[in-house]
């Protein structure tokens, strides 16, 4: 045993010994690394980014073997963006309901006055609600693609929910497009009263809007309004930046530029979502006299007076729009048809 | 339980792409899809190598994980499958897929892909083995047969290999040994000069 130690000990250093001496040549490449295979399944597994080879399949990607960006984009689609969208949702759910408790609906303070203001034109009240109800369309059917494989399939099994989805993308694909026109018309409509006022819209924020018994001035729209406006309009470019680009991928989009874009679309539908639901709160159930406005296209005097004072004072003094008592007295010319409540 | 799956060893493969021509002509697949298809790194340069390259059958699979409508599910032996009748073409297995696998029969304008088509391991889908329905959407079902995919049966050089993955690793190990045991002979006759 250890005589054949000692002559393995003699051999090595015999062998090192005449390595040095004879100095030869650096040893090939490929015997450096202990597996040339190595080298090959780092490049396959493009650690350092992206490695691109030649196929004779010629669609977007079929030259690369690996997809690097797969595995994060379906953590983020499966971690983050269900669980955080859903929850997302229900907090705010939760928000309003609080708030209904602690605030009730909240009344004119000096109830109706009989007197009759207009605030929306025809045109106006089509934009907004054209845009509404696209809106509403495309969130309940993003949403149905987004959490229906988590909430829908348990409810109508796989192959009913299968038609269901399908219908789903079709609507969401097709309206996507005219809700990018009609966010554009509501836009051009409702831009020039939108404009900050920075004081008055500051001092109006630090009253928290006159919600919790202060009174807050305000303009034609108060800076609540303005934020919302100037939200859904910017949210709302990205939305539809990055819809388009996910709605056509004719052009031969990458995997990583559509999974970027979806990333772009789904934050931001999600949070246009969210902050759309306290925006038909407070344009329905949260304040009396309120829905009517953007149904008729009139307010109450009262209702003018006491949300947006800084306007009443304009409209009541130019005299402009037709103070009209009742609904059954006797309309101005031209103003009756679109007092009525247009479906 | 089997578990099946693909090798394709890139000391072997040629580029000779009948891996790919075997298959679309075995499932009549149309225009613009391709199940399989060979990727060559390196292209002219040294250490250039090619590897045939389709659905993985994923123990864990991505795009089963983000599939919203849920269509796919795996066989006994292991082979990832999906069920065309529910798919809607969203793409997003495409994005999730580690090898790009999903294909798609057209991609028109408001993001219509049609239903997504992938390898099947020559395993058909839910439709019932070797009926017209199943081999219009699947192809051809070899494995209900007792034969294994198409691609690695003809290929050439056994470059690729499928079939049950305890079996291919062990195929694979010898491969490995032998050619250590030749590299490291060819790197000692370099040595000794
Ligand atoms: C110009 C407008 C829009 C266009 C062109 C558009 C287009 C798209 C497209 C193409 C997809 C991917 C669907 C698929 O590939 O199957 C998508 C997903 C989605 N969209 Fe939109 N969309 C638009 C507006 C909106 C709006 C306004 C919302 C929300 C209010 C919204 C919410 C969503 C959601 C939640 C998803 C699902 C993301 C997922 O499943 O991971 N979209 N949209
Ligand atoms: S399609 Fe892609 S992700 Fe799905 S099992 Fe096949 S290789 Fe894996
Ligand atoms: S394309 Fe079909 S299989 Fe792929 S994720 Fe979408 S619905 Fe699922």
């Amino acid at each position: 045993m250890r005589i054949h130690t000692l002559l393995m000990m003699v051999c090595l250093l015999l062998s090192a010994f005449q390595l040095q001496a004879a100095d030869p040549p650096p040893p090939p490449a490929s015997l450096l690394s202990i597996n040339p295979g190595t080298d090959l399944w780092r490049e396959v597994r493009q650690r350092d980014g992206e490695i691109e080879g030649i196929s004779q399949v010629k669609s977007p990607g079929a030259n690369v073997l690996v997809n690097v960006s797969g595995q994060s984009w379906r953590e983020y689609r499966m971690q983050e963006l269900v669980p955080k969208a859903g929850a997302a949702i229900l907090i705010v759910l939760i928000i309003i309901a609080i708030f209904r408790l602690l605030r009730g609906r909240i009344m004119l303070e000096e109830g109706r006055s009989g007197v009759k203001i207009l605030r929306f034109t025809t045109s106006q009240r089509a934009a907004h609600w054209t845009t509404a109800i696209l809106f509403v369309t495309l969130g309940l059917t993003g949403l149905t693609l987004l959490l229906g494989r988590k909430f829908l399939i348990p409810v109508f099994g796989a192959e009913g929910f299968g038609s269901i989805a399908v219908a789903a993308k079709f609507l969401h694909d097709y309206l996507g497009p005219v809700f990018m026109l009609a966010l554009t018309w509501l836009f051009i409509l409702f831009v020039r009263d939108n404009i900050p006022s920075p004081k008055l819209d500051l001092q109006w924020l630090l009253k928290g809007g006159g919600l919790f018994g202060k009174h807050a001035s305000s303009g034609r729209y108060n800076a609540g309004e303005k934020l919302w406006f100037w939200l859904a309009s910017i949210v709302g470019l990205a939305v539809i930046i990055s819809g388009m680009v996910l709605d056509f991928p004719i052009f031969e989009q990458t995997r990583a530029t559509m999974e970027f874009y979806h990333w772009v679309h789904s934050v931001s539908a999600i949070i246009l979502i969210v902050v759309s639901f306290g925006h038909i709160y407070m344009g329905t159930a949260a304040l009396e006299a309120t829905f009517e406005v953007m149904k008729t296209g009139y307010c109450d005097a009262n209702w003018a007076k006491e949300h947006h004072d800084l306007w009443y004072e304009k409209v009541k003094d130019s005299g402009e729009p037709v103070a009209q008592t009742q609904a059954q007295a006797s309309p101005a010319p031209g103003q009756r048809e679109s007092t009525e409540p247009s479906g | 339980m089997a578990s099946m799956k693909f090798y394709c060893d890139a000391e072997r493969c040629i580029e000779c792409n009948a891996c790919v021509t075997a298959c679309k002509n075995e499932h009549d697949i149309p225009w613009g899809v391709n199940r399989r298809r060979v990727v060559t790194i390196k292209d002219g340069e040294q250490g250039e190598r090619s590897l045939s390259v389709a659905c993985m059958h994923c123990a864990d699979a991505p795009c089963a994980a983000v599939c919203p409508v849920d269509c796919f599910y795996t066989t006994g032996d292991g082979i990832v499958l999906h069920d065309k009748d529910i798919c809607i073409g969203c793409g997003y297995c495409f994005y999730a897929c580690p090898f790009g696998a999903p294909q798609f029969p057209e991609s028109s304008a408001f993001s219509s892909r049609g239903k997504m088509d992938k390898c099947t391991f020559c395993a058909g889908g839910p439709e019932d083995d070797h009926s017209s329905e199943e081999y219009k959407k699947y192809g051809r079902n070899r494995v209900s047969e007792g034969k294994l995919p198409l691609c690695a049966e003809m290929c050439a050089t056994k470059a690729l290999l499928a079939g049950d993955a305890d079996v291919l690793s062990d195929i694979y190990r010898k491969r490995v040994i032998n050619r250590g045991a030749s590299a490291f002979e060819w790197g000692v006759n370099q040595l000794k000069g």
